[in-house]
């Protein structure tokens, strides 16, 4: 019993950051029909800046992990905004329907092999900037930064919905993924929106690297999985639900370290993705999504 | 207050407005009225930058915006009660209001007091006071076209553009919806619209254009319009001449 509450708490953990991934998906999807299929390169440039700044390669610590965290989101927003501009803006002005698709995959491997050049290969380990020491909770061990990364999770999303319910800027992006010619007619720059929601998207991802990041190993290949995973959480909860996300994160997260543990670690992905496509056979919009109706 | 001169527009290769003209002055309610696929939507729309003309001038303030991208052109000062009326459908009905008011709350436009107009739209717009915390998508066809106008006015903008506002409503909320136009009429705000029910267009506007394949074929005074024996065949359904 104990051991299975350890891995579930591992799994929410885990559940948590593929949740706050799809999040991202759902972000720019929300606004734009488009999504960044690099998101998990994303993460892992978040992680690997987060590493330089706040960890021990090149020269550093050059600041504190709780400082690094909103540079890092800054440098996220700035990939982001790269992303839009260079692989989806020209696709969808000309009328391209898919060219986003392929392009934002190309970028995703061209910010991987430029990351190995500079990060090199191999995975390096991040400084925990808690004690490692774990705790116990009804028997389960659990460590602080599990704690920190579902925390973290629930406020950046958290975060995110208040920005959209309550400010004026916040109601744009709504509006824009409600009916992006309407918001236009309101005096709202749908472009721009479009480019924050990228922005936000990939912050938000790189909050996710830095946040996962001393749970795991460092490098590279770190974010390929992981987006993809995320991908499927997204799927299986809804391309336009945050609940969608979290419940997509949490089964996924939660039936991966269950799998590995009592079947074989060779098959923790197998029950995630069955699930998907059983949700895709069922329910395609996804366990919570919605299928808009239009009043004509 | 709003000039079109020369327009011409279309989608891709199609061109549908072929020299498009008319005025609009301020504190007047000029209507366009003309027959299914006579062109009276894609003018509005070439007017707000839904589709970029392919040339002609739309003067408003005296400022080309002709080519503009539509939020520049309603920044500009021109607000849109589009067709099948577009309200934010998963939002509630006062985040629609807010909306409006968009380019007040960035600086684009004259702030004024955003709350106190928007408490006025509710007063003018009983309907939408019941609802206010409903989501938009939920009202029915009626109340989201009071919405649509609604929105456009909170932007306090110079001319109005309406197009179809009685479109696919149950006759005793096209009356409302005139009755709404005369009373905005009366406050001095400046209109453009659209309709096809001509006849009760006429009876609310100064001006009317007649629109036929995509040009203006006939325009003059409203009453005047109202009598004419073509008008009245074609568009009025010969209604005046009993």
């Amino acid at each position: 019993m104990d051991i299975f509450l350890q891995l579930t708490f591992s799994g929410i953990a885990l559940g948590m950051i593929y949740a706050v991934i799809a999040f991202g998906y759902q972000l720019t999807f929300a606004t734009s029909g488009t999504l960044n299929f690099g998101q998990g390169e994303a993460l892992m440039l978040g992680a690997l800046v987060g590493l330089s700044l706040a960890g021990n390669v090149m020269g550093g610590p050059y600041i504190n992990y709780w400082l690094m965290i909103p540079l890092v989101m800054l440098f996220g927003a700035l990939h982001g905004v790269v992303v839009e501009r260079i692989g989806v803006q020209p696709s969808v002005k000309t009328k391209n329907e898919f060219g986003w698709i392929m392009s934002t995959i190309a970028l995703a491997i061209i910010f991987k092999n430029v990351a190995e050049n500079i990060w090199g290969k191999d995975d390096i380990t991040f400084p925990s900037p808690v004690s490692t020491a774990p705790f116990e909770i009804f028997g389960a061990r659990v460590q602080i930064m599990q704690v920190i990364v579902v925390v973290g999770a629930l406020a950046i999303m958290l975060a995110v919905e208040m920005f959209n319910r309550k400010s004026i800027y916040g109601k744009a992006v709504v509006a824009t993924a409600n009916d992006s010619d309407a918001a236009g007619l309101m005096g709202i720059n749908t472009a721009q929106v479009v480019t924050f929601s990228y922005a936000l998207s990939s912050a938000t991802a790189a909050f996710a690297g830095v946040l996962v990041a001393p749970l795991t190993l460092t490098g590279s290949t770190m974010g390929t999985a992981l987006g993809l995973k995320a991908f499927a959480v997204a799927i299986i909860g809804g391309l336009t639900s945050g609940v969608g996300a979290i419940v997509g994160g949490l089964i996924l997260g939660i039936a991966e370290t269950l799998t590995g543990y009592y079947i074989s670690t060779g098959y923790k992905e197998v029950p995630g993705l069955l699930l998907l496509l059983l949700v895709l056979a069922i329910k395609p919009s996804g366990l919570f999504g919605k299928t808009t109706i239009k009043k004509v | 207050m709003l000039t079109i001169n020369g327009l011409y527009a279309g989608y891709g290769k199609v061109e549908v407005l072929h020299g498009i003209s008319l005025e609009v002055p301020k504190g007047k309610v000029v209507t366009l009225i003309g027959s299914n696929g006579a062109g009276k939507t894609t003018t509005m729309r070439a007017i707000c930058g839904m589709i970029k003309p392919k040339s002609g001038d739309v003067q408003l303030n005296g400022k080309n915006v002709a080519g503009l991208d539509s939020h520049r052109i309603a920044r500009a000062g021109l607000a849109h009660s589009p067709e099948g009326r577009r309200v934010f459908s998963t939002m509630s009905v006062r985040d629609n209001l807010t909306l409006g008011a968009f380019p007040r709350f960035t600086g684009a436009r004259p702030k004024g007091d955003i709350k106190a107009d928007l408490e006025k739209s509710l007063e003018l717009f009983p309907r939408l006071k019941e609802r206010q915390d409903q989501l938009a998508g939920t009202l029915s066809g009626g109340e989201q076209q009071m919405l649509a106008m609604a929105r456009a006015l909170m932007m306090n903008p110079d001319v109005i553009l309406l197009d179809e506002p009685s479109m696919g409503l149950a006759p005793i909320l096209v009356e409302e919806v005139f009755r709404i136009i005369l009373r905005l009429k009366a406050e001095g705000i400046t209109m453009l619209l659209v309709e096809q029910f001509a006849a009760a267009a006429l009876n609310v506007a100064d001006y009317g254009y007649v629109m036929e394949n995509g040009r203006i074929s006939l325009h003059g005074a409203a009453d005047k319009l109202k009598n004419d024996p073509a008008v009245n065949e074609a568009y009025l359904g010969g209604a005046n001449k009993h």
